[in-house]
């Protein structure tokens, strides 16, 4: 069995810098002084071509949008983006470059004819399915793609907690052993992968950016490709979801993961690693939520970790069955995808570490104790904001506090569903006119009051059902907010930062020293929340950003005749 | 006589009275109303309601125990909900709540060319922000401790209480080249007489019995609107 540890690599070298001085040309010094000669990140992009996966997702946006955007030196990016719900790949990335939020700043900034004309030169759209073998292109499809591509840069991802065990596998390992393949045919045969911290599964300690492959985190020495394949033969011989979804956690739980996301994200970790064809770079990070800064303070996108979470407590759920000292490990998405830059230059160096661990708690920890007294305030001024009577005047008083989970709480959720439960089961049976002699029937408007307790026993269907929804929340949570407690180790990122220039470590350093929990998280975070992910709880529509000014759209679409927007595969 | 010869003049004002209505007890009271939960909420109002009738018992009124006895209630209070707490108490109660004759008599201060210098019993959370907005030279308030992200319910030394002696007002004036002689103080009630006093020219604005009677008595002259 493989053991990998973060050691330098071979074919690069580290580079770690120790004091973040600079000598006269921007470039930083080591230890003892000399200068670490490298390429700025700008000159280390200058020309590349990357294939990108995930670039539809939420930190594939925003990382492509800030790469365009900051590094237009790029030569070309190939983005892998599979047709859906009558979609073609190319509609969809038309859609997200001139809709998305995401590019909003790149819009503004260029005007509609030349973004895209940027767009045309520098990004191709390859109409591709992970889950298939060289993700569905032929050898002869793919060599002519990967002739001239440096790095594949694998963002694509189910970060459900828990899917079906099957879309799960498909999506987190075969999708990222089929990016790899086509790493591995490719001119620079560099490989990077975006996983997250939490692989680090049922350890209440300091993870640090390692792994040693084939131990679980419960210590358990297993073959990933032999527990892959006993995994797919398990979930086939099940019949239901349900049932898929038990066997999958048994078997994740037996090796230390509490759900099957972080199951497959590190099963995948573990085979990508002994893979001998390609170099690979492996980004984790930890939750990824509004952006500070860009594309602009607090957007977000989807429904994400801390969103339900701070639904469930801006309604009556005051009791959060987090562990106070635990810490919430938050990272901005554009902390994210700056430092996702850094990593993929490091590797186009080939000086990247092996892994790269992208969080919070390690150099500017948010425990829960914040995070449940600051989401409170939040929440206060949101419905001061904009709130009716009831949420102005009761639920913006309630503050939610941090409280060891009891199921036998009197007014907690499960006491309360047994009784709406209860109530309802009462209420169907109960017929108000076999109850009461006819006259007082008549005397206290019986039909009327049957009507109100039709209407009743409906709401406490409702609530049954939403009480069912906070159960199963709180049990897919509880192991990340009370069981384990974390620090991820951030290290290789705080060190590729001192060797940015002053220039570019403006635009790409790993800036999560520089939060403030406090202003982030009430003025950005539940405001931003508030906006882009809170209304998708409640079923409803986030808009798009507008298109561009129509005189603007008919100077792009002459222009567009001559030339093809992109190429598609 | 310059203002090179002799220091520059100032205009001392004291925030309660002359600028706000609203005390430190209110500010305090509405910080412990809006803490974590609703038995935390009525405690901490029960422990800022003990300052209360100090501060209309004769010389604890004017001194510093009222003012420490009026912040103790927020004790264990995180720096976070305080921080946050006062920005609302300031959008809600200060920004926009300067009184006219107060603000008035600052725009004139300034233009006359004097270093205007607030001076307040409440703390930098809440006063801190008023001092930006008039654009104060100098802001002479209490600070709350706070230990390990928590408030301790103490006030960092010195402690700014109901008065603020003559005696303070000199060290103020040696320590930043101010000309007492040649500079103004503003006061609402009785407690601010000894400031009154240690300047050269003194002012009541809107004041109360105590402090109407002194001026009357020491011909100082008097604003109201």
């Amino acid at each position: 069995m493989e053991s990998r540890v973060s050691e330098p690599k071979k074919n690069g070298h580290n580079g770690h810098n120790g004091n973040g001085h600079e000598n006269g040309n921007g470039h930083s010094l080591g230890a003892e002084g000399i200068a670490l000669k490298g390429p700025s990140i700008a000159e280390t992009f200058a020309g590349k071509h990357l294939l990108v996966t995930g670039v539809t997702g939420f930190l594939g946006k925003v990382w492509l949008a800030m790469v365009l955007d900051h590094l237009p030196e790029i030569g070309r990016a190939t983005v892998v983006i599979r047709p859906k719900k009558g979609e073609d790949a190319d509609a969809r990335f038309q859609w997200i470059v001139e809709r998305s939020p995401a590019f909003r700043p790149l819009r503004a900034k260029l005007g509609a004819k030349a973004f895209r004309k940027l767009i045309r030169e520098k990004i191709r759209v390859l109409e591709a399915k992970l889950v298939e073998p060289l993700c569905g292109l032929s050898e002869a499809e793919a060599d002519a793609i990967l002739t001239d591509v440096d790095a594949v840069v694998h963002f694509a991802g189910l970060t459900d907690f828990e899917p079906d065990p099957q879309m799960a596998i498909d999506a987190n390992i075969h999708g990222a052993q089929h990016a790899a393949d086509l790493a591995a045919r490719s001119r620079g045969k560099r490989y990077i992968h975006v996983s997250t911290t939490f692989v680090a599964g049922r350890r209440s300690t300091t993870i640090e950016e390692s792994i040693e492959v084939g131990v679980s985190p419960n210590g358990t020495t297993f073959d990933p490709e032999e527990e892959l394949r006993t995994l797919e033969e398990g979930i086939a011989a099940q019949e239901t979801k349900s049932q898929r979804i038990d066997y999958a956690m048994d078997r994740a739980e037996a090796l230390g993961w509490p759900n099957i996301y972080t199951y497959s994200k590190a099963l995948s970790e573990h085979l990508i690693e002994t893979r001998e064809d390609v170099t690979t770079t492996t980004f984790r990070p930890a939750i990824v939520e509004c952006a500070r800064n860009y594309p602009f303070e607090g957007w977000n996108e989807g429904i994400n970790t801390s969103g339900p979470l701070v639904w469930l407590l801006s309604t009556t759920f005051q009791r959060f069955p987090a562990r106070e000292t635990n810490n919430f490990d938050i990272v901005p998405v554009d902390t994210v995808a700056r430092s996702m830059v850094l990593v993929v230059a490091d590797a186009l160096r080939d000086r990247a570490e092996a892994i790269y661990q992208c969080g919070s708690s390690d150099v500017n920890p948010f425990t829960f104790r914040r995070a449940v007294e600051l989401t409170g305030i939040g929440i206060r001024r949101m419905y001061a904001r904009r709130g009716d009577d009831f949420e102005k005047k009761v639920l913006s008083k309630l503050d939610p506090i941090c409280a060891e989970p009891d199921p036998n709480e009197v007014f907690g959720h499960r006491r309360m569903r047994l009784v709406a439960r209860a109530t309802r089961k009462f209420l169907r049976k109960f017929k108000l006119q076999e109850n009461v002699s006819p006259k007082l029937y008549d005397k206290i408007d019986g039909p009327k009051l049957d009507e109100k307790l039709r209407k009743f026993s409906m709401d406490c269907r409702t609530t049954d059902r939403k009480l069912g929804q906070v159960d199963d929340m709180l049990r897919v949570y509880l192991p990340f907010v009370n069981e384990i407690a974390y620090v991820f180790r951030t290290g290789h990122l705080v060190a590729a930062t001192e060797r940015l220039s002053d220039e570019e470590r403006e635009l790409f350093g790993f800036d999560v020293a520089d939060v403030c929990w406090r202003d982030y998280w009430v003025k950005i975070q539940v405001p931003g929340l508030d906006k882009w992910s809170l209304p998708l709880l409640r079923n409803e529509k986030v808009p798009d950003d507008p298109p561009f000014e129509e005189t603007e759209e008919l100077d792009a679409t002459a222009e567009n005749e001559s030339a093809p927007l992109r190429a598609t595969a | 006589m310059t203002d090179t010869e002799t220091g520059r003049s100032a205009a001392f004002f004291r925030v309660e009275g002359t600028l706000l209505e609203r005390g430190p007890l209110a500010a305090a009271a509405w910080l412990a109303s809006n803490a974590q939960g609703v038995g935390e909420r009525i405690a901490r109002l029960g422990n800022v309601a003990l300052a209360a009738p100090l501060s209309f018992a004769g010389e604890l009124r004017t001194g510093a125990t009222s003012t420490r006895v009026t912040w103790m209630g927020l004790r264990g209070m995180s720096e976070d909900r305080l921080v946050l707490l006062a920005e609302e108490y300031v959008e809600k109660y200060v920004t926009g709540e300067v009184l006219e004759i107060g603000a008035e008599l600052l725009k004139k201060a300034r233009k006359q060319g004097r270093r205007i210098v607030l001076v307040s019993d409440n703390i930098d959370l809440i006063v801190g922000p008023l001092a930006e907005e008039l654009e104060a030279d100098d802001l002479i308030c209490n600070r709350l401790e706070i230990r390990s992200e928590k408030a301790t319910g103490r006030l960092e030394d010195p402690v700014i209480g109901g008065n603020v002696s003559g005696q303070w007002a000199r060290a103020f004036a040696q320590e930043n080249g101010i000309d007492l002689g040649a500079s103004w103080a503003y006061g609402a009630s009785g407690a601010d007489s000894l400031l009154l006093s240690a300047i050269g020219q003194p002012c009541a604005v809107n004041p109360d019995r105590q402090l109407r009677r002194l001026a009357r008595d020491h011909e100082w002259p008097v604003v109201e609107k």
